[in-house]
């Protein structure tokens, strides 16, 4: 049941972060394609708002703001479900069909299908999955409902600036290499769904510089969960083993029969 | 003369299938948890869902009852004598067809070590557990390193609970009278347990 993906029929992003105005338009057309309930925000004083993603916040753009030589410098990522090649969140969900992958290579969900272990939560090497009300996970799906139609996501389509490329992935990843962009999730956790174009190292963008499952999650799932089984099964079998060649400890065996085999 | 002896008394034996039932409730209902290979047994309690709930309630109950079990045996479990290190050279004599004796009290050093072992993956479960519970109350590398936790305690607990089941019942005939009744024969407590006769009877055995 290992996930796998078919990275010659994957779909995806380019996020082209230079491109980027922080305009939030793909923040309200999500909210409205998926419709998704406003979240009250407080002013914290930054034009960064929301500051984080919600349950009905699929996407947003984050506010990177630097200082160069006196002046204050604007970079703007759009943030969101990376639809990892070898995803986290999958790798840990106990409920078959709760998240799973689409021919296009997205990872979808099914709230009903959600157990709310938030097993996802803990797994996603990013931090993306949220739980809502219903304790059900939510995540951005890239409009999965629009893509099977043949249409862009919406936040795509909403993007005055052409930041959000969406596409077929290799197409989109040949054309970012030929006009000699930064590339960021292109092979990491079997390529992302996702893939930027930044202007400076990840860490900048908050990104990290070598995404990984967790290390735990790897040990949980990939080493002690099959050796457990082993484990289980081996103990079961040397007791069995035990019992039928050295034997039970009988009560009326007083034990002085050393050497001694009766008929 | 009675053939029996008692060996464990009602409140004891009340306890410890207390703890057997919240065992297997975890059991049953963790393993879809587990891995999605055993995604079947949700069906038993209704759904994913419903198992999850059982297995916080049970969660609860197990960790109290096991760990009280523990603090009412944690004297006779704790000691060590030259006759348990004898025990634990010779395999404690179950490697061998050969009968072999060893002056033993109450419990044997394989007794001693499940005991132990259960009250320590008790309590790390437990702990782990609440941590699972809320995963969002904490921060995400507690909850990681507890979802392993978990899983590598209940590795140990399964594997050990199946050598102490065997060894219980078919692996040491006379054995589980303790655990039903709370009588064991004199016969069997000679022979497992000497020093633990001695002392309960005065007699040689």
């Amino acid at each position: 049941m290992a996930d796998t993906v078919n990275q010659a029929a994957r779909k995806g992003f380019l996020v082209d972060t230079a491109r980027c105005i922080g305009c939030r338009s793909c923040q309200v057309a999500c909210k409205q394609w998926n419709k998704l309930d406003a979240d009250k925000t407080v002013n914290q004083g930054t034009f960064e708002n929301p500051r984080d993603l919600t349950p009905a916040l699929y996407n947003r753009i984050r506010f990177v703001e630097k200082e160069s030589s006196g002046a204050v410098i604007w970079q703007f990522i759009n943030e969101r479900c990376m639809q990892c090649g070898d995803a986290g969140c999958m790798k840990v969900c106990p409920s078959p069909g709760a998240l799973y992958r689409t021919k296009d290579g997205i990872i979808a969900y099914n709230k009903e299908k959600c157990i709310s272990c938030k097993y996802c939560v803990s797994a996603c090497p990013f931090g993306i999955p949220r739980y809502d009300s219903d304790n059900k996970v939510s995540k951005c799906n890239l409009c999965q409902s629009r893509i099977e139609g043949g249409m862009t996501p919406a936040c795509a389509k909403a993007c005055p600036t052409e930041t959000l490329k969406f596409g077929k992935r290799s197409d989109l990843i040949a054309k970012a290499r030929a006009a000699k962009k930064t590339l960021y999730g292109v092979d990491d956790l079997n390529g992302l769904g996702v893939v930027y174009a930044l202007e400076g190292p990840p860490e900048q963008y908050g990104l990290p510089a070598k995404p990984s499952i967790p290390l735990s999650i790897f040990l949980w799932k990939d080493v002690i969960k099959p050796l457990g089984i082993l484990g289980f099964w081996g103990s079961i079998g040397a007791m069995l083993l035990h019992y039928v060649t050295i034997g039970p400890k009988k009560i009326d065996d007083d034990g002085n029969d050393k050497g001694a085999r009766h008929e | 003369m009675s053939k029996y002896i008692e060996r464990f008394s009602p409140s004891e034996r009340v306890l410890h299938w207390v703890v057997t039932c919240s065992f297997f409730t975890l059991l049953f209902t963790g393993l879809g948890l587990y891995s999605r290979l055993f995604h079947g047994y949700f069906g038993l309690f209704g759904g994913g869902q419903n198992a999850i709930f059982i297995h916080k309630v049970g969660g609860v109950i197990f960790f109290f009852s096991s760990l009280y079990m523990f603090i009412n045996h944690k004297k006779d479990v704790s000691s060590f004598d030259d006759a348990d290190w004898q025990w634990i050279r010779k395999y404690g004599g179950y490697l061998t067809k050969y009968g072999t004796h060893f002056d033993i009290g109450k419990y044997n050093p394989g007794q001693k070590l499940f005991a132990v072992f259960i009250a320590a993956a008790t309590l790390l479960l437990g702990v782990t557990g609440l941590f699972i519970w809320m995963p969002t109350a904490f921060p995400r590398w507690i909850v990681q390193l507890s979802l392993m936790t978990h899983g590598l305690m209940f590795v140990g607990a399964i594997m050990f609970v199946v050598v102490h089941v065997y060894l219980a019942t078919i692996g040491n005939p006379g054995t589980i009278e303790a655990m039903l009744y709370g009588a064991v024969r004199k016969i069997w407590a000679k022979k497992h347990h000497p020093k633990w006769y001695k002392d309960v009877t005065g007699e040689n055995p």
